[in-house]
């Protein structure tokens, strides 16, 4: 009985089915792809980048300065190992903690008021205010849980 | 490998290139403390707006005339009644209006701001340092 609930839950999965391995690698793909440019769009100016967490107005300067520096780097890598079968699954529960934290900080921004923009891509994007950064997120949130449902 | 071990992992490796970038980055942010107010903007982030930025002189006519940022518009609260409608002519949503008085200390620039966002604008700034940051920058 419970083998061959896995068997169909593997099924379902999309091992089988090639339209629903397409979109477990267009989920993979953009999630990785998001996660790469995030990082590498902030990691040419961290300056900048500190100053654009700490109109978030939730941790004080130096702790904004850590982010600033660190967290490039961490979603650059996130991506990157998103693509590696050994790192896979630690890369997606980074990345589905990162994208957890990130829509909280916007929404609580958003409930505050704060005219602010996201700050999520560098100099990339600019005037994108928190609504939309906090769709995109609950959006890449879903490709998350579709790669879980496959990692299972 | 577990998944939390793979995670960790990755945040250890991550430390290495973020060592090397708080120690040799040209661009690190300073520990000591770059603060800005809440709705305060570097000059350098809004220069980086380019024509998206619109320019709110707070300052006073005298001031304005003698110089001011090219392009700036005039709007103090004394003449507050005259001026705005130039301004709603300028404005648009998706430009960022960027106001400045003075210098560091003046609050005008912050009076203006508060009022444009009480008027139901969003996207209004106040230039850090003002006028005299500006005039920095250009010499």
């Amino acid at each position: 009985m419970e083998k061959s609930g896995k068997v169909t839950s593997s099924r379902a999965a999309g091992f089988g089915i090639p339209f629903a391995r397409a979109g477990l690698f267009f989920a993979r793909l953009v999630l990785a792809g998001v996660f790469i440019f995030a990082g590498a769009a902030k990691i040419d100016d961290p300056g900048q980048f500190a100053i654009e967490v700490q109109r978030y107005q939730l941790v004080p300067w130096k702790v904004c300065a850590g982010i600033a520096i660190y967290l490039p780097w961490l979603e650059l890598l996130s991506g990157l190992c998103l693509f590696l079968k050994s790192l896979e699954r630690g890369a997606l529960v980074l990345i589905t903690l990162l994208l957890s934290v990130f829509t909280l900080a916007l929404g609580s921004a958003l409930v505050r008021g704060l005219s602010i923009d996201c700050g999520c891509f560098g100099h990339a994007f600019v005037s994108t205010g928190t609504v939309v950064p906090i769709l995109r997120n609950l959006l890449l949130l879903l490709f998350a849980g579709a790669l879980w449902t496959k990692n299972r | 490998m577990k998944p939390v071990r793979q995670a960790v992992l990755i945040l250890l490796v991550a430390l290495i290139p973020a060592g090397v970038t708080a120690v040799v980055h040209p661009r690190r942010p300073p520990w000591s403390g770059e603060t800005l107010a809440p709705g305060e903007e570097k000059l350098k982030t809004v220069l980086s707006w380019g024509s998206n930025a619109l320019w709110v002189d707070a300052r006073s006519r005298p001031a304005y005339e003698a110089e001011h940022v090219p392009g700036a518009l005039l709007l103090n609260l004394e003449e507050w009644d005259s001026l705005f409608p130039r301004f709603l002519d300028q404005w648009s949503p998706e430009r960022k209006v960027v106001v400045y008085c003075d210098s560091k200390s003046c609050e005008m620039s912050h009076e203006v701001a508060a009022r444009l966002e009480r008027s139901g604008f969003s996207s209004v700034y106040v230039l850090k340092g003002g006028w005299e940051e500006w005039k920095k920058a250009a010499k």
